[in-house]
């Protein structure tokens, strides 16, 4: 799976740390999820989707070997 | 989101940062984890300090214990419900590490989330195919007194492994 945590951080302009803060999570699992370390839970990934207010799909997106 | 408070299977983020909350995470709470270190620092120097500066479990004195279980070494004759004076420093020392241990452990991260859960268990999982692997091969390998030896450490080696493997995990997530 890959997503797009990184350019829509960008859009919205803040770091990791303030958006581990703002979901509240540890700073590191936003950084394992860009680095696509760590695929988060169905939860996560609504909050992240609800954030960035965008749909989940545009977030985060399945590749071949899913 | 509130349904998903009442998760019972899941992980948790934490009550400060409440987003759904694993009933049952077994955690202990982040407080404790610096009296944690504290504990195990000092249990594993009093431990070095006897096994390989021949520092004997008399040092500090003796004090009565009740034995529940005791056996004389010489008649193999079992007393229950005993009490004897006994060195009480392998005693101390074994507390110290286990409370240590359990508190370095099991004490929550500072931001328990789901990430760090997972690294958690998959430390706990790698610390007990660590320490039963070097103990299957100490069966086969390794007698008498040597085993005995291996024995007493291997009571203590899979929360250790369990530890050191958690902290490099998170360490490296740091970094990242």
């Amino acid at each position: 799976m890959k997503n797009t945590i990184k350019v829509q951080r960008a859009i919205k302009d803040i770091t990791q740390a303030q958006l581990a803060t703002i979901i509240g999570v540890s700073r590191q699992t936003i950084s394992a999820i860009e680095k696509n370390k760590y695929v988060p839970s169905t939860v996560l990934a609504l909050k992240l989707a609800r954030y960035f207010e965008a749909p989940v799909e545009s977030v985060f997106e399945l590749t071949e070997e899913d | 989101m509130k349904y998903l408070s009442k998760c019972n299977v899941c992980f948790t983020f934490g009550k400060k940062y409440n987003t759904f909350v694993m009933e049952k995470s077994y955690l202990l709470p982040h407080q404790f984890k610096k009296t944690g270190w504290v504990l195990l620092v000092l249990g594993l120097a009093l431990g070095i300090a006897m096994r390989f500066f021949g520092i004997d479990s008399d040092y500090f004195g003796r004090i009565p214990f009740l034995g529940i279980v005791t056996e004389n070494f010489l008649t193999s004759n079992k007393h229950f419900f005993e009490v004897a004076e006994n060195g009480f420093l392998d005693e101390l020392v074994a507390v110290l590490i286990i409370l240590g241990g359990v508190l370095v452990g099991f004490c929550k991260t500072k931001i328990e989330d789901e990430f760090i859960l997972q690294m958690r268990l998959s430390s706990l999982v790698w610390s007990v195919y660590v320490n039963y692997g070097i103990l299957f091969l100490a069966v086969l390998f390794v007698f008498d007194m040597p085993f005995f030896d291996v024995m007493v450490l291997n009571m203590f080696t899979v929360l250790l492994f369990f530890i050191a493997r958690f902290h490099v995990l998170l360490h490296r997530a740091n970094r990242m």
